[in-house]
């Protein structure tokens, strides 16, 4: 009885003040809207800088006379360097055979011989992937027996690794801004349409309501409110993927749980909102 | 039931009551006179427990305003009823809702609401009115809907905080009307006003609040 009487008069409370109710649900809607963009835009930003990163290559280079069985102990000892994920090896062969692929014309028609000397590709552990992860394990590549030298591309990792940063961390920053705004903007307008019962919570304390029972109707309102303004926001963040997705097949990253996060994000704003609000006016 | 001893109360620095003892028995009709500003809203609020005294002891039949749990407070509160000179009631329902209020917010069951709203309201005559607006009422009305509402959880006692404020001389009349016919089913009525006039026409016990203090 007291649940349902909770959920009316949350609904009854909604429409009564209505005004407040507007302007708290299009607050919301546009604050997780603006959130839910900036959501796709940073895990896209991020996966872009990831990807550069990833598409550094380093090459092994080794001595040609090493026999089969050589480069096959070589090979373990490489995988178990600290740092290294994948180790993959090239042979001469291959390494002619890539050479023609990418470039015009044939070392053979230069020289009589294959010129070109095999090679490990190595992948490295995520976490290794940073200028210093990155010197350390070159180094320990180096010092290995047979291993003539270690080749990646040092100015262009540096480069896009610095840059990357950069990027992520004023991204960073600026969803921080959003985040915040969006929750203060939530709160406080939260807290104008609890404002606006404010007489009707002083008449409940006065007649002996309990504060669960003053409370439920307004984090009911609470969060219906956030879920209609985060569900209006999801909607349109929806509608800007699909458009962007059918310009750009491949250009976004947007997974269903994105698209819902303004959604989830505004009840739980709503959630906490109407909580934060009230507590400012029950004295019980 | 209700007895105040050697109460003090202090707000921002300015001493509002000092050595206070009043006691008022069941059924008893007690009348706070005394000129604006003496202290009386004050003593109320202190018995309605809304605000606590920096010394001295309230005793309100169990509840003791020194021990009283902050989640006792409701069910303290469903046992003593208050109105008020602005009536505080809630402007966007009708007369019925605003009584049935003070009984939904305790948790009664939605039948026995409605038998007790129009109980309460046949007692304060405001029956042929319980779907009418607030607004749409006269100040006594509105007194009288207030004090239905006040009623509605059977309180021991009626906290009336100048109930006649707002009104004219007619609705004025009304109001000690419905006063006097509480008290005299058994009900303790402890009211304040400043209009010395009107208590001598109720059969009350008078007690004088100046400047904080009390004179019987």
């Amino acid at each position: 009885m007291n649940l349902l009487y909770s959920f009316r008069e949350g609904i009854v409370g909604l429409r009564r003040a209505r005004l407040a109710t507007m302007i708290t649900v299009s607050t919301i809607a546009i604050t997780m809207t603006l959130l839910g963009i900036f959501l796709i835009l940073t895990i896209n930003v991020q996966a872009i800088a990831q990807s550069f990163i990833d598409r550094v290559t380093f090459e092994i280079f080794i001595d040609n006379s090493l026999s089969p069985e050589d480069i096959q102990e070589l090979e373990g000892r490489i995988s178990v360097l600290e740092g290294v994920e994948k180790v993959v090896f090239i042979s001469k062969e291959k390494a002619l055979e890539i050479y023609r692929r990418y470039f015009e014309g044939d070392p053979l028609e230069i020289v009589d011989y294959n010129p070109l000397p095999s090679s490990f590709q190595i992948k490295l552990k995520q976490e290794h992937l940073h200028p210093e992860g990155v010197e350390a394990v070159v180094k320990k590549a180096e010092a290995l027996e047979s291993v003539d030298k270690v080749v990646y591309h040092r100015k262009l990792f540096r480069a896009v690794y610095r840059t990357s940063r950069i990027v992520l961390i004023v991204d960073g920053v600026l969803f921080f801004v959003v985040l915040l705004s969006a929750v203060l903007l939530v709160a406080n307008t939260l807290r104008l349409t609890i404002l606006s019962q404010r007489e009707t919570i002083q008449i409940m304390e006065l007649v002996g309501a309990t504060e669960g029972f003053i409370r439920r109707p307004y984090v009911i309102q609470g969060i219906l409110q956030g879920g209609i303004g985060g569900a209006v926001g999801s909607f349109v963040v929806w509608g800007i993927v699909v458009g962007v997705r059918l310009r750009f097949p491949h250009l976004l990253e947007a997974s269903p749980v994105l698209v819902l996060a303004p959604f989830l994000l505004g009840l739980l704003l709503g959630f906490l909102g109407s909580r934060v609000g009230l507590r400012r006016f029950l004295r019980l | 039931m209700i007895k105040l001893s050697d109460v003090w109360y202090r707000e921002g620095g300015d001493q509002i009551l000092a050595e206070v003892h009043l006691h008022v028995e069941a059924g008893e009709f007690v009348c706070l006179v005394g000129p604006s500003g003496a202290g009386k809203s004050t003593l109320l609020r202190l018995v309605h427990m809304e605000i606590f005294p920096v010394r001295g002891k309230i005793v309100v039949t169990d509840y003791d305003a020194q021990d009283i749990q902050l989640r006792e407070i409701p069910l303290f509160r469903r046992k003593v009823g208050m109105v008020f000179q602005d009536f505080k009631l809630l402007g966007d329902r009708d007369v019925f809702e605003n009584v049935a209020f003070a009984l939904w917010a305790t948790g009664v069951r939605r039948k026995r609401i409605k038998k007790r709203v129009f109980q309460v309201l046949v007692e304060v005559g405001l029956s042929h009115k319980r779907y009418s607006m607030i607004s749409e009422l006269s100040g006594g009305e509105q007194q009288r809907a207030a004090i239905a509402r006040a009623l509605a959880n059977e309180p021991f006692v009626l906290l009336a905080d100048e109930p006649t404020g707002n009104l004219d001389p007619e609705s004025t009349e009304e109001i000690l009307g419905v006063l006097r016919r509480i008290n005299r089913r058994g009900m303790a009525v402890l009211m304040a006003t400043h209009k010395e006039d009107l208590v001598r026409t109720l059969p009350a016990r008078v007690v004088r609040i100046q400047d904080g203090k009390v004179r019987e």
